[in-house]
């Protein structure tokens, strides 16, 4: 057996795989509906029109509830890299904690500094500042899933460094930096969060149109949101595409994983070109058990030509070899969902055409609304499957090809680790149901259409302190 | 030889210059976040639970950041010592474990307790007992660290394999899940909960209108905690000086720096606590910030020039001179930015409160 599938290895990783897992389903939102809310400001901002301000106050309710998550569960990522796999911090340090330093100094506090004002600003700082505010959050976000992205992106192509005294020590920053998983893996991330939380606004958009509450106020944000979409989706199936064609060339063992592509050449000598739709694999026996093979298409996914040669599994030692099952299956549905997703962004964009899209019409086509709430879920797994593709397919190294996953392992045992899993479940779940217990009531409850637009009359509200006038000059309150 | 010279001296100074930098992010984050969290176990005084509502709305904007400082001062020593971070934090492992279960809890309490119907209580008790939690054993784990810890090299999980290019390189820690665990770093524990309790009770004057009755428990309270701090301190000052190696510098040749130090200390011990009594709150929370940077400052040179005592140097655990430089010349800039954009986001949230902001929701 690996070393990585023993007792304690395995249970680091499922440990580390836990956390992040959770915390992934947070950081999407973050990333991307800071956008959303900013375009919403900005549009409110420009038209004056009421309707953006108060779909931003709406699901800047819901933004703050996954906020509060993602920091829940993000501080302990912080942590976790030298408290799980304190060798591999120590080893990597040179580059991947200066990457995590710069993460923390430019993204993560420049994002707190600005969320409270973001959050909790309305009435007590000029509109421009808020705006400013919003803009800086969603800015900040995207940053701090750049350089996380730039040091993951390293683990899967680690370039620019040479190992030396047991420390991965940078010869070339810009190679390290750019490293080309990182080039393709940081867009399809990115365009993740986005597609994401279109996606939220949409099943939240649709889910008060099948309930027929604010009808009128939600085909308006539907409107912008499926002719992103119609954008997005397919533009992250290319972007996809274009990764799995980089996985292909630099991380062969994981492109063998999730296409379950055991033999290189087909007995006969010629290239094998086959692409299998599902396969029982057998990592062992080095062979699919049964699989549903469709020729040409494999070669021409991963080397856009008829024959091209794709590297497979034969060609590396069983020691060196991923687990088949998780990667070729978590694949698979994440690609199926992408392409639903795209259809339905194609299903809403042509009833848009149609002219249905206005607040009656929209009513009339509630199979389309009742796929679209539960499209609202799909992107989460999707997130979900394609992290684990990445992550699974890569071992049973933890920097590929350099370092492996014992390797890296902290020096604990076996208690302190199922002590840390099951610590973290109670405390993760106890974070994922209350998140989406609030979700819901904040959704149940609506939008605030009737308490004043801020900035048009003084409030009392937003903390207890007297809501300035916008672009007032702020005074210290005397103590006595 | 001269060029290795050279650079052994670049390396020294650069990683002296970020273990300053951690100092401060350090210092920073206890006068911040110790407030908050101070303000979180005197909030489990309270009876009515709009009023540990108010507690929570009064750091609604800033309590992020304020616990992100905390992630920064991770973020320094995983970038510029990682040898200190990857050994370290495995020491730790447990007592970090429950602080960081603490601070999930608070963290998501803030969110859900606004929101919350039925399960308020709950939220109220998350908020305050995870904000215990998390202070607890983030002393505990800083009288750990000043005690210090064993190391090895060979495999951390004791596997062999021939070529292992990562043994015999880096030591790793090697004790044992509760290596952590003693008398004074149980005692740390305690003393930072004695020390949150004053900050955040002093900061909590500082935020409520005077008339409020928040604001009169939390300043008999205050009264309370400031002289078992004072107890806590000169116990903490003893015990330290009994078992802590470095500690012997404070009666060495430059006892006279140490006995300033001790001076200006007291000094601000008693200017904070005649703020206090004359309800100059703004002065007091200052002046108490005026201790944590000194007595911070004080731990810091008596640990010069370990940053982990007795385990690692600041040489020893620092990055390569060119990483150190890379991060020096990268990051030193947004030191400043930081805490300018952090000073203007608590300027704007500095309004005082009263027990009526529990009962608004956002």
């Amino acid at each position: 057996m690996l070393i990585e599938n023993t007792l304690p290895i395995l249970l680091s990783r499922l440990d580390f795989a836990f956390i992040t897992s959770m915390h992934i389903l947070w950081t999407p939102v973050t990333i991307g509906m800071s956008w959303l809310l900013f375009f919403l400001e900005v549009a409110w901002l420009r038209s004056g029109n009421e309707k953006w301000y108060r779909l931003q106050r709406f699901f800047e309710k819901l933004f703050i509830v996954n906020f509060g998550a993602g920091v829940a569960t993000g501080v302990t990522m912080e942590m976790a890299f030298g408290i799980l796999y304190g060798p591999f911090s120590q080893a990597v340090g040179p580059f991947f904690g200066n990457i995590l330093g710069f993460e923390t100094i430019t993204a993560f506090m420049y994002e707190a500094g600005f969320i409270g004002l973001m959050i909790f600003g309305w009435g007590k700082i000029g509109k421009g500042m808020h705006v400013f505010s919003t803009f800086n959050v969603a800015l900040s976000s995207s940053l701090s899933a750049m350089w996380i992205l730039v040091a993951n992106g390293w683990m899967q192509s680690p370039t620019g460094v040479v190992l030396k005294d047991g420390l991965f020590q940078v010869t070339n920053w810009w190679e390290a930096i750019f490293n080309p998983n990182f080039n393709i893996g940081f867009p399809h991330m990115w365009i993740a969060t986005l597609e994401l939380s279109l996606f939220f606004f949409a099943a939240v958009s649709a889910w008060f149109i099948l309930k027929n509450r604010h009808v009128d106020l939600f085909t308006t944000l539907l409107k912008p949101t499926l002719l992103a979409l119609i954008v997005i989706t397919p533009l992250q199936i290319f972007i996809g595409d274009e990764l799995g064609r980089e996985v292909a060339t630099d991380q062969p063992t994981s492109l063998a994983a999730m296409e379950g592509h055991f033999h290189t050449y087909l007995p006969n000598g010629k290239p094998n070109t086959n692409w299998n739709l599902i396969a029982i694999p057998d990592v062992t026996a080095g062979k699919n058990l049964f699989s549903i093979q469709i020729p040409h298409v494999l070669s021409l996914l991963e080397t856009h030509t008829w024959n091209g040669v794709v590297t497979g599994m034969d060609q590396y030692p069983v020691k060196d070899r991923p687990n088949v099952w998780v990667p070729f299956y978590a694949f698979r549905i994440m690609v199926a969902i992408g392409f639903f997703l795209f259809f339905m962004a194609l299903w809403g964009n042509w009833l848009r055409i149609r002219g249905q899209f206005s607040a009656e019409k929209i009513r009339q086509h509630p199979n389309f609304l009742r796929l679209m709430v539960f499209s609202g879920f799909l992107p989460y797994l999707a997130v979900w499957t394609g992290w684990w593709t990445r992550e699974i397919g890569r071992q049973p190294w933890v920097v590929y090809g350099l370092m492996r996953t014992w390797q890296g392992v902290s020096h604990m045992s076996v208690p302190e680790e199922s002590l840390w899993f099951a610590g973290y479940i109670a405390f993760e779940v106890m974070v994922w149901g209350g998140a989406w217990y609030f979700f819901t009531r904040i959704i149940k409850k609506g939008p605030d259409l009737t308490s004043p637009v801020i900035g048009s009359e003084p409030s009392e509200s937003a903390g207890g302190g007297i809501a300035q006038a916008s672009f007032a000059k702020p005074t210290l309150e005397r103590s006595r | 030889m001269n060029d290795i010279s050279t650079i052994m001296r670049i390396h020294s100074s650069l990683g002296t210059f970020w273990w300053i930098l951690l100092g401060l992010f350090f210092v920073i984050y206890i006068i911040l976040d110790g407030a908050d969290l101070g303000a979180g176990v005197f909030s489990l005084f309270l009876k009515n639970e709009n009023d540990r509502a108010a507690v929570m709305a009064s750091m609604a904007g800033t309590w992020d950041a304020n616990e992100t400082w905390l992630v920064v001062a991770g973020g320094v020593i995983f970038g510029a010592f990682p040898l200190v971070y990857g050994s370290t934090f495995n020491y730790l492992m447990v007592p970090l474990m429950f602080a960081l279960w603490g601070i999930i809890s608070r963290a998501v309490a803030f969110e859900f307790h606004v929101h919350a119907k039925g399960s308020r209580a709950f939220w109220g008790k998350m908020f305050g007992l995870g904000s215990l939690i998390a202070a607890l054993f983030a002393g505990i784990a800083l009288g750990a660290t000043l005690q210090g810890f064993p190391m090895a090299t060979g495999n951390a999980q004791g596997i062999q394999v021939a070529n292992d290019p990562f043994v015999n390189t880096v030591p790793h820690f090697s004790g044992t899940a509760l290596s952590f665990l003693s008398p004074f770093s149980i005692w740390t524990g305690i003393a930072a909960l004695i020390a949150g309790g004053l900050a955040g009770t002093l900061y909590l004057c500082a935020r409520f209108k005077q008339e409020d009755h928040i604001y009169k428990m939390a300043h008999s309270w205050a009264t309370i905690f400031s002289f078992l701090a004072l107890g806590a301190v000169v116990i903490t000052l003893v015990w330290s000086y009994a078992i802590l190696p470095s500690a012997a510098k404070w009666t060495g040749d430059g006892w006279f720096g140490w006995l300033i130090l001790l001076v200006a200390i007291l000094i601000s011990a008693f200017k904070m606590m005649s703020a206090h009594a004359a309800h100059r709150d703004f002065p007091a929370l200052l002046w108490c910030g005026a201790i944590v940077v000194l007595m911070w400052g004080g731990m810091w040179a008596t640990n010069f020039p370990y940053i982990v005592p007795n385990t690692w140097t600041i040489a020893a655990g620092a990055n390569p001179a060119n990483d150190l430089a890379i991060l020096t010349l990268f990051m030193t800039g947004f030191v400043p930015v930081m805490i300018m954009y952090n000073a203007y986001q608590i300027w704007v949230f500095r309004h005082r409160l009263t027990h009526l902001a529990g009962y608004e929701s956002h």
